[in-house]
């Protein structure tokens, strides 16, 4: 069991059997017998429990690692996926909304233990697993156990998160993973707070608090037309990442779909999204990407000395991998990641 | 001022500063904390675990 500290019980007797939950900056107060806001983590006579815990939604052995989206980490491999229904944030964009926006009771899951998802990734051969599809940060304890034992079974953990997450137990979970693909979705709290029911600094905090942590992190921002397009913000955007990240951190510009509560937007154009990943590079980043749409160079890993094609990419697919022991295979400049 | 009235006053000054510290204390000892605990029974249904080779159509 996990000795981290995600909730506390208040003191004063007249409310003794409500909860706090410490695990996200949501802090909500929760009554006997209601959830928090991520619908997963309910008050039970006092005790505050997890409902997903050994109950994920979605388990899929073939994900590409690309699609997390994950560029600087064993390219090419498959990653086992990992999510169960719930979410702390409610964004109005939300891709998968249908199970980050579910209540436990009208879904389907698997069961299955900490010890038989790290089995059961080893029968596939997959030298990863990710916590993705929905917010992992809300099944938390699930991660935790999962990770730590699939840490003694060699493999590695990867995290596909908001970032909205409490520093405490956030750094307790860093000590097993091995690398996140974090959001940043805006660069405006106003936004935040009016499209995903957030706030930015905790996400900001969680994403230098990850980096200093050691591991891979790379970050991604959903352009999504009207709310976050314009040159300004993309540089200011870009500016934050390369001052408090480094100029290595690489850069996903994804590309929106209309979904959900914003339908009634247009698709981000592919030239919005060339734009951006000009933006970026001229702001000093050295890895910059465009997803969720196919592009001839914005999809390439190049090497940032002397600009040689080092990793070619169509899709998830990758065609040609040139680095040479993580190193570009032309000047010899070490590339950031983790490559094998 | 009177042997009695000075013990009153004294009692006083010392059962305000008991009180007030206790108060303080109180405020200050860390809460206590619990961490969520595994719910035994999932509320929704549950299906078979050969299913997870299925491709499924979600992002990230």
């Amino acid at each position: 069991m996990i000795g981290v500290v995600e909730a506390s019980r208040l003191t004063e007797p007249e409310r003794e059997m409500e909860i706090q939950c410490e695990l996200c900056p949501k802090m909500c107060v929760i009554q006997p017998g209601q959830s928090g806001e991520c619908r997963v983590r309910i008050n039970i006579d006092g005790v505050l429990r997890t409902v997903v815990y050994g109950y994920p939604c979605s388990l899929y052995p073939y994900d590409p690692v690309e699609k997390k989206p994950l560029f600087h980490f064993l390219p090419g491999t498959r990653i086992f996926s990992v999510a169960t229904v719930g979410c702390n944030l409610h964004c109005k964009n939300c891709q998968n909304w249908e199970i980050s926006q579910a209540n436990p009771e009208e879904s389907q899951a698997y069961v299955c233990s900490p010890e038989k998802l790290v089995e059961l990734a080893k029968e596939r051969n997959c030298p990863s697993l990710a916590y993705t599809y929905t917010d992992p940060i809300i099944f938390y304890e699930y991660v935790y156990d999962t990770a730590k034992l699939a840490r003694q079974a060699g493999i590695r953990n990867v995290l596909v998160t908001a970032g909205y997450i409490n520093e405490q137990p956030w750094k307790k979970l860093l000590e097993y993973v091995d690398a996140a693909n974090i959001d940043l979705k805006f660069i405006s709290d106003d936004l935040y707070r009016r499209i995903c029911s957030g706030t930015l600094k905790p996400v900001q905090n969680a994403l230098v608090v990850a980096k200093a942590s050691g591991i891979l992190v790379e970050v991604t921002n959903l352009i999504i037309p009207t709310l976050n397009d314009k040159p300004e913000q993309i540089r200011q955007l870009s500016h934050w990442v390369k001052a408090n990240l480094g100029s290595e951190t690489p850069l996903h510009f994804s590309s929106f779909t209309p979904r959900y509560k914003l339908r009634h937007l247009p698709p981000t154009s592919p030239q919005t999204l060339d734009m951006a990943r000009e933006i970026a590079i001229s702001e000093g980043l050295n890895y910059v990407y465009i997803g969720n749409i196919l592009s001839k160079e914005g999809q390439n890993t190049y090497c940032p000395s002397c600009k040689e094609l080092l990793i070619e990419r169509s899709g998830y697919t990758i065609l040609k991998n040139q680095l040479k022991n993580g190193c570009c295979s032309r000047c010899g400049k070490e590339i950031y990641g983790v490559w094998r | 001022m009177t042997r009695r009235k000075f013990i009153q006053k004294l009692l006083k000054a010392g059962s305000t500063i008991v009180i007030s510290t206790s108060w303080l204390a109180k405020k200050t000892v860390p809460r206590k904390f619990v961490r969520a605990v595994r719910l035994g029974k999932y509320p929704g249904s549950l299906r078979p675990l050969r299913d997870i080779s299925k491709q499924n159509k979600w992002s990230g």
